[in-house]
C-alpha cells in the first residue's frame, strides 16, 4: 500500500515540476453540462456535489462496448462479482450494487438479481456521457439513490449523421452497432441498434462449463422528437434489449452428486418514456413524462442424462412511473424545482412459491431550491417526501454548498440522507430447503401467515423474537456528508479532493426468527446491521501536452460494520490462531472492515489525442487492492470458494487470507483517416491478469480489432 | 569455543535443576496446568451422514460424560452418578444437575481469554433446568449462543474465541474449558469431509475447592 502511495505521490511531485516550465492550457471541462445533480442542464463545475463525468470521446478512445467496462475504470467505483460468482455489480464508495441507482436518461433500469443489477446490459454505443454523482441522491431519485446514481445519457437527434461500427476480439467476441441521426424540419429522429455476441470464457477448463456461458443479445433504441411550437417540445424514447445465453455445466445436487444439465437462458428488458415540455413564459417551465418498462428473465435447464426438466425459473418485473415538474426562475440566482410522481411496481415469479403478482406503489413529492446569495456562494436545497404502500414513509433531505475563493480555489460541502425501500425478494421470498436440512426463508409480507399456520399445527417449538415485531420491514437508510475542494495548483495541475462519511442503518439481513419443533430454522428479513463507509477519493489531472493528458485517482476506504467495530472497541471479540490454537483479542487496527471492500483502489491514465493526425490512443492502469471474500458456497461450476475468514470469528481482522491486490493495463491506439473511417486496436488487461475462483468477472487478456465508419451532412459539426 | 558452549550449557541446566528444587520446596501444592484433551468422541454418526437430509446416521444419540477430577472419560452406564461433571453430544454440551444428571453442576460462558480468567466468577452459573423451557441448558445451544457458530454455506462448526466454559463441578470445585476444536484430529481448516463430533479442548481444574484457575 505504502508503494501506491508514494508512487502517486511521486506522480504529484514530477507533475508539479512540470507545470513550472509551460503554461498556457486553460481547463475546459468546468463549462460541461450534467443533469443528474439537479435533473436541469447545469454546468459541471459549479456544481456543489461530488460529480464525475464521463464522454463518448473517452469511452471510444477507451474501446469499451458495455457499461461494466467504462464503470470499473472510474475512481472510487469497483465492479464486483456478484454472489454467486456470474455477473457485476456496481460498488460506489464502498456501499453495496443495491444502493447505486442507475438511471438512462433520468429514468432508473430494473432488473437487478440478489440486489445488483447486470451492468453489461447496456451497451455504450449510443451513450453521449455518463454522469456519476456521488453521495445519497433520494432528495431527487427516491428509493435506490442511497449511495449515489449513474445517469446514462443517450445520443438525441442532431443534424443528419451516422455510424456503423464493428469490432472483433478475443473469445470470438462479435460487436455490430450502428446509429442514425436525421432532423426533418421539426421532427428528429434517432435510431441505434446493437448486436453482441461472444463464447463467453473458461478459467478453470478442469471443471466442465465455462466460467461465463456463451451469449448473445441485441440492443435496440430510438429517440423522436417534435417541436409542436417555439415553447413546446415533446420526445419518446424507447429501448429493446434481448439476450440469449447458452449453459452447459455440471450441478452440485444435494447427495453432492454431480448432474450434467443443459439449457438457456434469457433476459428481455423493454422501456417507453413520452416527455412533454412546455415553456410557459421566460420564468416558468414544466415537464410531464410517463415511463413504462418491463424486465423479465427465464432459464431453463435440463438433466442431460435423465432427458427431464432440471430447473426452472421464471421472473418478471415491470415499473410505471407518471411524473411532473416545474421549474421556476424567480431569478437567475434562484431557480425553483417542484415535482410529484407515483411509481408503481409489479413482480411475478416462481422463486416466491406461487407465480401470483405481487404490487407496490410509491407516491412522492420533491422540491429543491438552486440559490446563488452572492457570486461566490451557491446553495442547493431540496428535500423528497416518498409515501409506499408496504413500508410507510420517508423524508429525503439533501443540502449541498459551493464556494468558490478564487478561480483556483473552490470547497464544497453537502450533506443528504437516502433510502433504499425493501425489495420484493425481502418481502414476498418464500423459500424452503427441503435438502439442505428444511430451514427455510420466508419475506416479511408472508413470514406472519407461515408461522401462524405452523404455530396452529404446533409445530413451532420457539419464537427467537416477539412474533408481533417479526414481518415488519423499515426502508434502509442513509445520513452522508461529502465535504472537498478542488483546487487549480498549477495553471496546469488540478485536483479535486473529496472526504466522504456513510453512515447507514436499518441494513436488512436474514435473521432465524423462529425454530420449528423439528429444529429446523426459520429465516426472515429484519432491520438489523448498521454499517458505515468513509474515506477520501481524490483526482489530479494534468495536461502534460496539449494532446497528452495524464490523471491519476485515488480512493481510501473504509467500510465497517458499527456493531463489530464497537463490540471490538470494547473488547469483546476475539480471534484464535487455527495452527497454534492460541486464542487473542483483536484490536481495533485488526478489525479490517466489510468484505469485498479494498482499502485502496487507484487507477493512472494517460490520454492521446491529435485530433489534426487524427490519432488517439490510451494506456490506463486500474489498482485495486487487497480485500477480503465473504461466506460464498461454490462458483457456478460446483467448486467452494473458501472465505477469507480463515480464523472464523465471523469478521474479516488482519489475521484472515485475503485476495492480493492486483493491476490491470489496459492499451488502445486508434486512427482516423479521411471520410470518417477509424480503425482501432487494443488490449484489455495486458498481462492477462486472472483469479478464477475470486474475480471470476476477470477473463484475462483481450485482443480486438475495430473499424467504424461515420458520415455527417453538416461536417463542421464534428 | 566448545569448552564455553559446554559451560554455558552446564549453568543453564543447573539454573532449571534449581528452579524446579525451589519450587518443590516453596509450594506443597501442585502448580495448575492446562491440560489439553484430544479427540473426545461425542457420538459420532458411524454411518456418516444422509445426503439427501443431512441427518446422522448410526448415532446413539449418548452422552460422552468427562470428570474433571480424573481427567478422563467417564462410562456411559454412570449416567446416573455424581463421578461426571460434563457430558458431549454433537454440538450439546451438558451438566450434571437438575434434567441432566443427579449431581449439582453448574456452568457459565464468559467472555475473554482463557489464560486471563484467573479466578473462576462468584455467581452466574447454571444448571440444566428443562422446566424453565424445553431447551434450557447452562450452555446455550445454537450457533453463536454458546461455544460454537455454525457457518451454513460451509456446514462447519467453529468453537468462537474467547470464550470460557467455567465449570463448578459435580462436587463443587471448580474448573474452566477452552474448545478448541470441533473435528477429528483438529484439522486446521476443516472442510466438508471431515470427520466432526470429536471435541479438543483444554482445560485447568483447581481440586483445592478455592475458585483460583491460575497460578
Amino acid at each position: 500500500m505504502k508503494k501506491l502511495v508514494s508512487i502517486f505521490f511521486a506522480g504529484f511531485i514530477t507533475a508539479g515540476a512540470f507545470a513550472q516550465a509551460q503554461d498556457s492550457i486553460k481547463h475546459t471541462e468546468l463549462q460541461e453540462v450534467i443533469v443528474t445533480a439537479t435533473r436541469n442542464e447545469r454546468t459541471m463545475g459549479a456544481l456543489p456535489m461530488p460529480v464525475t463525468l464521463v464522454q463518448k470521446a473517452q469511452i471510444k478512445t477507451m474501446g469499451s462496448l458495455r457499461l461494466s467496462d467504462v464503470l470499473t475504470e472510474q475512481t472510487g467505483l469497483a465492479v464486483v462479482p456478484q454472489v454467486n460468482g456470474t455477473g457485476n455489480g456496481l460498488q460506489l464508495q464502498g456501499l453495496n450494487p443495491d444502493y447505486t441507482l442507475i438511471l438512462i436518461d433520468g429514468e432508473p433500469v430494473i432488473g437487478r438479481f440478489t440486489g445488483s443489477l447486470e451492468l453489461s446490459r447496456i451497451a455504450v454505443g449510443n451513450i453521449k456521457q455518463i454522469e456519476i454523482v456521488k453521495g445519497p441522491s433520494s432528495s431527487l431519485y427516491g428509493s435506490d439513490a442511497l449511495a449515489g446514481v449513474v445517469n446514462i445519457i443517450t445520443d438525441r437527434p442532431q443534424g443528419t449523421r451516422g455510424n456503423f461500427f464493428t469490432r472483433y476480439g478475443t473469445n470470438n467476441t462479435l460487436d455490430l452497432s450502428g446509429d442514425y441521426s436525421q432532423i426533418t424540419g421539426k421532427l428528429g429522429l434517432y435510431v441505434f441498434g446493437n448486436r453482441y455476441s461472444t463464447d463467453g470464457y473458461d478459467l478453470s477448463p478442469d471443471n466442465y462449463g465455462k466460467t461465463v456461458s456463451p451469449f448473445r443479445n441485441y440492443t435496440g433504441n430510438f429517440k423522436i422528437t417534435y417541436k409542436f411550437g417555439p415553447k413546446t417540445d415533446f420526445s419518446l424514447s424507447g429501448r429493446y434489449f434481448d439476450q440469449t445465453q447458452d449453459f452447459d455445466y455440471d450441478v452440485a445436487a444435494a447427495n453432492l452428486d454431480e448432474i450434467r444439465t443443459s439449457g438457456a437462458g434469457t433476459t428481455k428488458d423493454w422501456n417507453l418514456n413520452p416527455v412533454l415540455t412546455h415553456r410557459f413564459n421566460s420564468r416558468l417551465k414544466a415537464t410531464a413524462r410517463f415511463y413504462t418498462t418491463h424486465y423479465q428473465t427465464q432459464t431453463r435447464l435440463n438433466d442431460v442424462a435423465a432427458d427431464t426438466l432440471y430447473y426452472k425459473d421464471d421472473f418478471k418485473q415491470s415499473f410505471a412511473r407518471p411524473e411532473i415538474n416545474v421549474e421556476y426562475f424567480f431569478s437567475e440566482s434562484n431557480i425553483l424545482t417542484l415535482g410529484a410522481g407515483e411509481t408503481f411496481e409489479t413482480v411475478q415469479t416462481s422463486r416466491y412459491g406461487d407465480e401470483a403478482t405481487r404490487r407496490q406503489q410509491t407516491r412522492y413529492v420533491f422540491f429543491q431550491d438552486e440559490l446563488t446569495p452572492f457570486k461566490k456562494l451557491s446553495i442547493i436545497a431540496g428535500g423528497r417526501f416518498d409515501y409506499n404502500s408496504i413500508y410507510g414513509s420517508q423524508f429525503s433531505p439533501k443540502f449541498s454548498t459551493r464556494y468558490e475563493v478564487n478561480d483556483k480555489l473552490s470547497f464544497k460541502a453537502s450533506f443528504g440522507m437516502g433510502f433504499k425501500s425493501p425489495d420484493f425478494r425481502q418481502l414476498y421470498f418464500n423459500f424452503n430447503n427441503s435438502a439442505g436440512g428444511g430451514y427455510s426463508v420466508l419475506g416479511t409480507e408472508v413470514v406472519g401467515d407461515r408461522l401462524a399456520q405452523l404455530d396452529a399445527q404446533g409445530q413451532i417449538q420457539t419464537y427467537l423474537f416477539d412474533p408481533a415485531l417479526i414481518g415488519k420491514l423499515e426502508a434502509e437508510s442513509s445520513k452522508a456528508v461529502n465535504a472537498g475542494a478542488r483546487v487549480q495548483l498549477t495553471n496546469r495541475l488540478a485536483a479535486d479532493v473529496n472526504l466522504f462519511y456513510n453512515s447507514i442503518d436499518n441494513l436488512i439481513e436474514t435473521q432465524v426468527v423462529a425454530v420449528t419443533t423439528a429444529n429446523q430454522s426459520i429465516y426472515s428479513y429484519r432491520n438489523i446491521k448498521r454499517a458505515y463507509t468513509a474515506g477520501l477519493e481524490s483526482n489530479f489531472t494534468y495536461p502534460l501536452t496539449k494532446k497528452l493528458n495524464l490523471s491519476l485517482g485515488y480512493q481510501l476506504l473504509y467500510a465497517k460494520d458499527k456493531d463489530v467495530a464497537e463490540k471490538v472497541a470494547n473488547g469483546e471479540v476475539f480471534w484464535r490462531d487455527p495452527v497454534t490454537l492460541v486464542t487473542k483479542r483483536l484490536t481495533p487496527g485488526e478489525y479490517f472492515g466489510l468484505y469485498n471492500r479494498s482499502r485502496h483502489m487507484g487507477n493512472v491514465k494517460l490520454f492521446y489525442s491529435d485530433k489534426q493526425k487524427g490519432l488517439d490512443a490510451s494506456v490506463r492502469v486500474i489498482y485495486r487492492g487487497r480485500f477480503g471474500i465473504g461466506d460464498i458456497r461454490g462458483d457456478i461450476q460446483g467448486g467452494t470458494i473458501p472465505s477469507s475468514d480463515y480464523n472464523n470469528n465471523g469478521i474479516l481482522d488482519t489475521h484472515d487470507q485475503f485476495v492480493d491486490g492486483y493491476a490491470l493495463v489496459n492499451i488502445s491506439a486508434a486512427k482516423t483517416i479521411r471520410q470518417g473511417i477509424r480503425f482501432q486496436t487494443g488490449i484489455d488487461n495486458l498481462f492477462n491478469y486472472t483469479s478464477p475462483r475470486y474475480i471470476p468477472n476477470i477473463p484475462g487478456r483481450i485482443m480486438y480489432m475495430s473499424i467504424s465508419y461515420s458520415f455527417s451532412k453538416n461536417q463542421n459539426n464534428n | 569455543m566448545n569448552t564455553i558452549k559446554s559451560i554455558f550449557s552446564f549453568l543453564f541446566v543447573a539454573m532449571i535443576a534449581a528452579s524446579f528444587t525451589s519450587c518443590k520446596s516453596d509450594d506443597p501444592k501442585p502448580t495448575l496446568t492446562a491440560t489439553t484433551f484430544s479427540n473426545l468422541a461425542a457420538d459420532p454418526p458411524s454411518g456418516g451422514y444422509n445426503p439427501n437430509n443431512g441427518q446422522p446416521i448410526g448415532v446413539t444419540k449418548k452422552f460422552t460424560f468427562f470428570s474433571f477430577k480424573s481427567g478422563a472419560i467417564v462410562a456411559n452406564a454412570d449416567s446416573a452418578s455424581t463421578k461426571w461433571d460434563v457430558g458431549f453430544n454433537g454440538t450439546g454440551i451438558i451438566v450434571n444437575s437438575g434434567t441432566s444428571g443427579p449431581g449439582t453442576a453448574a456452568a457459565q460462558v464468559v467472555t475473554g481469554i482463557f489464560d486471563e480468567l484467573l479466578t473462576a466468577p462468584d455467581a452466574g452459573y447454571l444448571t440444566d433446568n428443562k422446566s424453565v423451557s424445553p431447551a434450557f441448558y447452562a450452555i446455550t445451544r445454537g450457533s453463536g449462543n454458546g461455544w460454537y457458530s455454525y457457518n451454513p454455506s460451509t456446514n462447519i462448526i467453529t468453537p468462537i474465541a474467547g470464550r470460557v466454559l467455567v465449570f463448578k463441578t459435580a462436587d463443587g470445585k471448580y474448573a474452566k474449558m477452552e474448545i478448541l476444536n470441533y473435528y477429528k484430529d483438529a484439522p486446521t481448516s476443516p472442510t466438508s469431509s471431515s470427520v466432526d463430533r470429536y471435541y479438543k479442548f483444554r482445560y485447568i481444574y483447581q481440586p483445592d475447592g478455592s475458585k483460583k484457575l491460575s497460578n
